[in-house]
């Protein structure tokens, strides 16, 4: 079995030599092996590669001179001496004449290596035979476009989106435009070229010089929606997607892993916002509808219904009337497990409510936490339910920025309160609440010492660092050069601000309407301030901004009973 | 705050305002910094030092001042061709350092982090894509730019070639070392010389070609002498001389005064005191402006940094009589181009041949083909019997590095070093 990582790789050659050829795109638990041999900085997927191979996983290798990165993978796995056979193919970044010559003569280079290696002969029919029809035929589809996506990401994007999902990453949607009948007749010579020549003219990757081609990928007409996946430490498709994202017309979900397992199973919520942003965003899960019993209840005319926002440092619930007035509140903070804190924070609302259990007619719940939840009828991301609580609260808004315990969400919504895109913050804790919790901490001070006294603040002082560690670091310097703790405050605050103020001016800077704050963090007075003017717009601010989540999913349990009566 | 932050913040504030004025602000600044060099330069350093600064001064002020006589390029486009077409080359890395300088990069890397670009590239290429979208780098004539050593050349020179407008050239240059790659890389070489007469409207002879190679060829003999003169004399010099050098021999390659400063060098080499002191082989790029590394090295009469590997690369002997094939030796021997093996190779070549008593690869954050090399390349040291550190930093973004840090690893390596030392010479 050979293994390779790239859609220019020439499989049909090592079918000439009767192999059959295999992707190597595993995302890893961990690159426990590989971290002891390779720098910390190398992307995620030359480690996983690496990984990989250490792991004894594959033994041909083909890897190809894509990135800096592979460069140096090659260099390290070959100086493991695990692959019985490793190559490097040298890729041009052209497609004119002389570079395919160029492909040609390298390509021949690979088989002469190979026969070299294998002592086997190349045969031209099995080579032939393994050239693939023409392409299908479009249809409506979701695209998975920038870097490799595959095992656990790939499965997640399928399952959770019900439309087709094509794959136009780094090894998928391969097809040559080149007929084996042609290439039949043709001496080898002529032959390796045409070769080169089909495979050069593939639609390109990012890292080839003129890219003009890869336009067709996005302006697609049967294209639907796009998933744009990053690596951490990969930048080609960092770039290509700030370059690209004004000129796509289509919804577009930015994904970014660092190419482990764990990493791709945090992005359910997102692509499942994505999937409630292209397929609607009703609370209309089918096999969830209102069942006879509390169709019954609802006929009393009387009776109620609850949102749970699952988050990771509170728990809360919003319960409406059945005229979608607000009957009560709860926030608990989360502890003992999503299920328990659910449970408790609900029965407390009900209480507060002064209401029986039995007369909340339906449950929608949000959050990290939703899935764990079994009380729910129905579960929608926080983030389609943050869009929907703050439509509620204000209409006129139309961004919200929301900065909770582990992320910092920006979200764009319509005049009817329906995602119309969102931006998360990635896996480091730069910026969110987690980050101020740490900083107070280095300070001494609590949360709330904090949000104050960053308000008398004298001297502007400059935090650089948003690296949770360098940043400590930093403030635990300003400290010994006995600088005001305000004013190290005051550099904090700006430097989240302009770390939140930088994802809201993503989203589009000229969004007409009110910008928001929710979360927990909302209630910080000093990053309200900072954020305030990095943005040059007033945030509007409600005593139920921590609430949103709860309410959304609320006023989507309310609507639903609504439409069933 | 000092004011060079002073004035850094108000360039950064004014290029999101007003590009053309905080250009003129910078270009104020610089020539301020200019008159400096001539009128009272820094006589602390050696003549080739103070040499340097002023004349890399000098074409970053012209290439902002008169951008329709300037080229951006990637710093391994041969300098040659650019010096025979008289257009004032500057370089993504060379335009960073002075942003950094001038302490007004974090206004150009935040601009970039808003539009989305990737917070792990290479700090060098944020800055400076970060002033061309502000619009405080003015259009230059065109671009010339390559995929060697770096894949962030091929994204900000494509990105800028199309959005700018600005005419481009590329030079792929192949991975592999062969005399075939050569011939590939100068028939390229030569297509480059069309496209500047085409941009500059003026034919370039093949005389200026040859002279400029000519020139190249006598500054890297000068380079190589004084390279074999370091084992026994110590130059005290700063890392942001070290970094001057790296524009005299690809920048600025080909011009006399590559050719002036090499010689200039190896008189100061010549008259240095001798030596005594620790050798350091550095590797890559140099952090000019952070402050522990600026503590051990600059100036000091002790440690001394006795050879660079890419500056060594940048001086490196060219061959062929052909002049366009000996440009394109040069591109595709690169150390940076291939495999590590040749790296290492010069790196242990250059340690004995200065007897370094250490190796120092500066990992630069964002740079992907030294960060994947950076384990290799100590391993590989340190069984060839040099003691070798990999630090992690950033040469141009100081967000991305943290000064502790970076002072415990360099003090306890050259503590290491000098009880390595002692211990020897017992």
């Amino acid at each position: 079995m050979i293994h390779y990582v790239c859609k220019y790789t020439p499989l049909e050659l090592f079918h000439g030599f009767g192999e059959s050829c295999a992707i190597l795109e595993e995302m890893p638990e961990n690159f426990d092996l590989s971290d002891q041999i390779a720098h910390a900085n190398l992307c995620g997927f030359g480690k996983s590669v690496i990984q990989a191979v250490l792991e004894g996983k594959a033994d041909q290798l083909i890897l190809v001179n894509c990135c800096d990165s592979m460069r140096r993978v090659y260099d390290i796995i070959k100086n493991t001496g695990k692959c019985r056979f490793l190559y490097l193919l040298d890729l041009p970044h052209e497609d004119n004449e002389c570079e395919k010559v160029k492909f040609a003569a390298s390509l021949r280079r690979l088989k002469e290596a190979y026969e070299k290696f294998s002592g086997k002969a190349f045969d031209k029919t099995r080579f032939l035979d393994a050239f693939s029809g023409p392409a299908s035929e479009s249809r409506p589809y979701i695209g998975v476009l920038g870097v490799r996506v595959s095992g656990v990401l790939e499965k997640m994007i399928r399952d959770h989106i019900s439309m087709e999902v094509d794959n136009f990453t780094c090894t998928g949607s391969r097809h040559l435009a080149v007929s084996p009948d042609e290439l039949q007749s043709q001496d080898e010579n002529v032959m390796f070229l045409a070769y080169a020549d089909a495979l050069l003219r593939q639609i390109p990757c990012f890292r080839m010089n003129s890219r003009s081609q890869r336009t067709k990928l996005y302006l697609d007409p049967n294209l639907k929606g796009i998933i744009y996946h990053t690596i951490k430490f990969c930048d080609y498709y960092g770039f290509e997607y700030a370059s690209i994202k004004k000129d796509i017309k289509v919804p577009l979900l930015k994904i970014e892993t660092d190419f482990t397992s764990q990493s791709a199973g945090q992005l359910l919520t997102r692509i499942e916002a994505f999937s409630e942003t292209i397929e609607g965003s009703q609370d209309m899960n089918p096999g969830k509808g209102i069942s006879k019993e509390a169709r019954k209840k609802m006929e009393s005319g009387i009776y109620y219904v609850a949102g749970i926002d699952s988050g990771s440092t509170s728990t809360d619930v919003v319960i409406l009337d059945q005229d979608g007035a607000i009957k009560s509140t709860m926030i608990i903070p989360t502890g003992g497990g999503a299920m328990m804190s659910a449970e408790k924070s609900l029965e407390l609302a009900v209480e507060k409510a002064g209401i029986k259990k039995e007369e909340i007619v339906r449950i929608v719940t949000t959050g990290y936490g939703r899935a764990y939840i079994d009380s729910g009828d129905d579960s929608i991301t926080e983030i389609t339910c943050h869009a929907k609580g703050a439509h509620y609260l204000n209409p006129n808004v139309r961004t919200v920025i929301d900065i909770g315990g582990q992320d910092i969400k920006a979200i764009s919504i319509d005049e009817n309160g329906a995602v119309k895109n969102f931006l998360m913050n990635d896996k480091c804790a730069a910026g969110t609440g987690r980050f101020l919790e740490m900083m107070a901490r280095t300070l001494g001070l609590s949360l709330e010492e904090m949000s104050k006294k960053g308000l008398e603040w004298k001297e502007n002082i400059v935090i650089s660092s948003m690296c949770t560690v360098f940043a400590e670091s930093e403030v635990v310097s300003l400290v010994a050069q006995n600088k005001d703790v305000a004013d190290i405050i005051h550099g904090l605050n700006v430097s989240v601000a302009s770390k939140v103020g930088a994802l809201a001016a993503r989203l589009g800077k000229n969004n007409p309407g009110e910008y928001m704050m929710t979360g927990g963090v909302a209630k910080n007075q000093g990053i309200t301030k900072a954020l305030e003017e990095k943005l040059g717009a007033p945030l509007y601010i409600c005593d139920k901004a921590q609430l949103c989540g709860a309410l959304g999913a609320a006023l989507f349990a309310f609507e639903k009973c609504k439409e069933g009566r | 705050m000092n004011i060079i932050d002073k004035f850094g913040s108000l360039v950064g504030r004014e290029a999101l305002q007003d590009p053309k004025k905080a250009r003129q602000l910078l270009l104020a600044g610089y020539r301020l910094q200019e008159a400096r060099l001539l009128l009272a330069s820094d006589k602390a350093l050696p003549t080739s030092g103070r040499y340097a600064a002023r004349i890399v001064m000098k074409n970053i002020i012209q290439a902002l001042a008169k951008p329709e006589n300037a080229a951006m390029v990637s710093i391994f486009v041969p300098g040659e061709l650019l010096t025979a077409a008289n257009l004032t080359p500057y370089s993504v890395e060379a335009l960073s350092c002075f942003m950094a300088g001038t302490k007004c990069e974090q206004s150009f890397l935040r601009k970039t982090e808003e539009e989305g670009f990737p917070e792990t590239m290479c700090s060098y290429h944020r800055v400076f894509l970060g002033a061309a979208l502000t619009g405080l780098l003015p259009k230059p004539k065109c671009m010339v730019y390559t995929n060697l050593a770096c894949d962030g050349n091929m994204m900000t020179f494509p990105y800028l070639r199309d959005t700018h407008g600005i005419p481009g050239f590329y030079i792929d240059v192949p991975y592999e070392k062969n005399q075939e790659s050569i011939q590939y890389v100068a028939g390229q070489l030569r297509e480059m010389k069309h496209f500047l007469e085409e941009m500059t409207g003026k034919s370039i002879s093949e005389e200026a070609v040859q002279r400029a190679v000519n020139n190249s060829k006598k500054a890297a003999a000068n380079y190589q002498q004084q390279l074999a003169l370091r084992k026994t004399h110590d130059l005290s010099t700063t890392l942001t001389n070290e970094l001057y050098a790296i524009f005299m021999c690809h920048l600025l390659s080909g011009s006399e005064k590559a050719v002036k400063y090499t010689q200039l060098l190896l008189d100061d080499v010549k008259k240095a005191p001798r030596a005594e002191g620790l050798h350091v082989l550095w590797m890559h790029i140099m952090p000019f402006l952070q402050e522990p590394v600026k503590e051990v090295f600059n100036y000091s009469k002790n440690i001394h940094i006795s050879a660079c590997d890419f500056v060594a690369d940048g001086f490196q002997e060219m061959h062929s009589l052909d002049p366009y094939e000996a440009m394109a030796e040069k591109m595709v021997n690169c150390i940076y181009n291939g495999a590590v093996d040749q790296r290492i190779q010069l790196a242990e070549q250059l340690a004995k041949q200065t007897g370094a008593d250490g190796g120092i690869l500066f990992a630069h954050w964002g740079c992907k083909g030294t960060i994947g090399a950076s384990s290799l390349i100590k391993a590989s040291l340190e069984k060839a019997g040099l003691p070798t550190m990999i630090l992690d930093g950033d040469g141009c973004n100081p967000a991305n590095t943290s000064d502790g840090q970076v002072s415990t690893r360099l003090q306890a390596f050259m503590e290491m070093l000098e009880k390595g030392k002692e211990e020897h010479h017992l």
